[in-house]
């Protein structure tokens, strides 16, 4: 025994120790993430019962017209609800970061705050919000406007869900774009103001290149997190009216556990949601990031 | 050493933090997750107290604590009268909870998650039955006597001749109406009863001039589309072909209900606390729907005396129309984990399966109209009740569930219902033509139940 110990070498040693850290966290992320993915790959090429079924699953979503219903919605969450976010948020940011505003404290946490609420309370408290008799709509009549069936018609739900995404989800990324921000020498500022750079200018093009790690990171996570969007579908509209709101995940879930169950489809769709997410995700990487 | 002991420690620290991290995460993701995880507590209190011949505990999965709870309060009450150290452990889950749960443990292959019995909704029951058969345990030996239950309601739970559930609630729909409201317009709440759709809005409209409110609320409209669908009897599924495209009483359906929103006798709310505040606020003059739909009628204590019951109306020119349907309703399922099946086979059966007393206390107290037909020849069903003034409201829903035409979905409920509610969606709020509309539910009712 004696003997083999006197063959580890020091570094050899720290190393082992290092994986040793390591070990417990990546076995219970390879069981609990890896394992159930890998499995869910394999389901997606079979029938139900077990039998393998080669691609038939993936060629039956180009056939299918509810998921062309759900791609579409969701792209459109997509591509309007994450701009509109992440220029709020960052503009929140740069607002919040200001070294002279008063009560930062208690503006930076009430914007956080949506963002800790639960998914369910929250969705609750939007439908009633833009009930036919809500606030929303008592508001609308007050300023002269008539009253919109939000949840009966399908671009309103649209924006219902849309605008309840925007006020969960800002908050979270703001508090990204600040950590961004505090990381930004002031000095950079000052040398601009003195070659006289006004405000935009130095907006544009101190801070936005000096954030990109950070808004791309966010940009990111705001794909993923739309693409598997769930909550807001299931819990707000019910994807309602008619399926105009319902989400990807939605229809996975609904083909799971509401309809008659197709685990072997959904487990195609959910792969199917994956490679787009890389493939997002990838483009934007791309397109963002010019270091290389 | 001691610094080797300090390592492990902390390394078992971190496995433990890790550990519980992994269990809450998923936990706030969605309601599957949660149930699972409720679930799994449960087998492990069902672990801690080991199966002896002394423990008659059975584990009860079920919704509505006025309602199904309530009733499985009650029947575990009469049962331990026999049988003192009879006890119920009755878990409250909202149904979707439930049916995850069970699907989740079927698909894993893993059935010691699931409670003794739990109450299944009958419009998923075939679905369930047919996907998951493992689930269940067959009742066809447990002694209880099925010729004793409405026929109708089960076929529900009975899959290929065998019987999965004991029918519970019975769910005629019922036209319940603002009495005060049709005499303010100088009608009588005879004229509602046995009319036809076209006779009942010229009467709604009268109503509606009188009283400036919409004469029906409803939430989710699909679902008077599938009351009229079974009123007529014109089953979705024949012989396992889809039959929506050429269902005359479909396309009638789907046009009448068109009519109901377009003139504002019908209004219909998103929202279910919108829709039954709709009735007890007094905004609306009536509502269609399921029996069950009573008690939160009779919520409003004000209203008392002002509300009667009378049948749906029928469909106008469709052959095998009728003014009776039937809407939700649920029985009650033994699990395939169930240990102790003679226990809950003997509950069962002097409970549900025998005990009129017991139905007697449900529908006074919580409006649970039974399908166990010994129970409607009880006095109790036969009295006036003041909220309906003076009508015995009862004994005409028992009447109305006896002519309910039957209907068939085969195991595919949720399908078609889901492709019926685009189809409606599409015709009331974009105007789309009825046909195509028809047409394209079809083709996704057909896509989605194709292997």
């Amino acid at each position: 025994m004696e003997k083999k110990k006197a063959k580890l070498s020091l570094e050899k040693k720290h190393n082992l120790t290092g994986w040793a850290f390591l070990l417990p966290a990546s076995i219970l992320i390879f069981v609990f993430c890896f394992y159930p993915m890998s499995q869910a790959i394999l389901l997606s090429f079979r029938k139900t019962g077990g039998a393998f079924n080669g691609a038939a699953n993936y060629a039956r979503i180009f056939k299918d017209k509810t998921f062309q219903q759900c791609l579409f919605n969701t792209f459109f969450y997509f591509v309007i609800q994450v701009p509109i976010m992440l220029v709020l948020a960052l503009m929140l940011a740069q607002l919040l970061n200001n070294p002279k505003i008063k009560g930062k404290g208690i503006f930076r946490t009430l914007i956080f705050l949506p963002c800790a609420t639960s998914l369910v309370s929250y969705s609750m408290i939007f439908k009633s919000l833009f009930a036919p008799d809500g606030v929303v709509n008592r508001v609308l009549m007050a300023i002269g406007l008539s009253s919109v069936d939000w949840f009966q018609s399908t671009w309103p739900a649209r924006w219902v869900i849309v605008i309840a995404l925007i006020w969960r989800w800002t908050g979270y990324n703001m508090v990204f774009y600040l950590a961004g921000l505090q990381n930004i020498d002031y000095s950079v500022y000052e040398a601009s103001y003195i070659d006289g750079a006004t405000p935009f200018q130095q907006f544009m093009k101190i801070t936005i290149p000096l954030l990109k790690p950070t808004i791309l990171m966010t940009a990111i996570m705001s794909t993923s997190g739309t693409l598997q969007l769930f909550d807001e579908s299931m819990n707000l509209t019910a994807g309602g009216p008619g399926k105009s709101t319902m989400t990807l995940a939605h229809y996975i879930y609904n083909i799971s556990f509401v309809e008659t169950p197709k685990f072997n489809y959904a487990a195609a769709l959910s792969v199917c949601i994956l490679v787009m997410v890389a493939v997002l995700s990838a483009i934007q990487m791309k397109v963002g990031d010019k270091r290389d | 050493m001691k610094k080797k002991v300090l390592s492990v420690l902390l390394v078992a620290a971190m496995a433990m933090s890790m550990l519980t991290g992994c269990g809450s995460k998923p936990a706030g993701n969605d309601a599957q997750s949660v149930a699972s995880s409720e679930a799994s507590k449960e087998t492990e209190a069902a672990a801690e107290t080991p199966a002896s011949a002394e423990d008659e505990t059975l584990t009860v999965w079920c919704w509505d604590p006025n309602f199904n709870v309530y009733a499985m309060k009650q029947a575990e009450k009469a049962y331990q009268v026999d049988h003192p150290n009879f006890k119920l452990d009755i878990q409250e889950k909202v149904y979707s909870d439930i049916e995850t749960a069970l699907i989740t443990a079927a698909e894993a292959g893993d059935y010691s998650t699931l409670p003794d019995i739990f109450l299944m909704q009958d419009y998923s029951f075939h679905k369930n039955a047919t996907n998951y058969p493992g689930i269940f345990t067959a009742l066809d030996d447990c002694g209880i006597d099925f010729s004793q239950f409405s026929m109708g309601k089960l076929a529900d739970s009975t899959v290929d001749g065998t019987h999965y559930g004991i029918p519970f609630d019975n769910g005629a729909t019922i036209m319940a109406i603002r009495s005060d409201m049709v005499e303010a317009a100088g009608l009588k709440v005879e004229d509602f009863k046995d009319t036809t759709w076209s006779e009942f809005m010229e009467l709604s409209k009268k109503v509606m001039a009188a009283n400036d409110v919409p004469m029906l609320t409803c939430s989710g409209g699909s679902e008077i589309v599938i009351e009229m669908l079974q009123s007529a009897g014109a089953s979705p599924m024949v012989d396992g072909e889809v039959t929506l495209v050429d269902n005359a009483a479909l396309k009638k359906a789907i046009e009448t209900y068109k009519q109901l929103i377009d003139e504002g006798i019908m209004a219909d709310y998103t929202d279910w606390d919108q829709y039954i505040a709709s009735m007890n606020k007094g905004t609306a003059a009536g509502v269609i729907q399921g029996c069950w739909i009573m008690s939160s009628i009779q919520a409003a204590e004000d209203q008392a005396g002002k509300w009667a019951i009378v049948n749906m109306p029928k469909l106008d020119d469709v052959e095998g129309a009728t003014n009776y349907a039937n809407c939700g309703g649920a029985s009650w399922a033994v699990s395939s984990n169930c240990k102790n099946t003679d226990l809950a086979f003997d509950f069962l059966n002097a409970t549900f399966g025998a005990d009129v007393d017991l139905y007697d206390d449900l529908l006074v107290n919580a409006g649970a109209i039974a399908s166990y037909l010994p129970a409607a020849q009880s006095e109790t069903y036969n009295e006036g009740n003041e909220f309906y003034g003076g009508q015995a409201v009862y004994k005409d829903i028992v009447e109305f569930a006896g002519r309910v035409p039957g209907i068939d979905y085969g195991a595919y409920y949720s399908d078609i219902r889901s492709a019926l509610t685009d189809a409606i969606t599409n015709v009331v709020q974009k105007n789309a033509d009825i046909d195509t509309e028809i047409k394209n539910a079809q083709d996704t009712v057909e896509f989605n139940i194709a292997e």
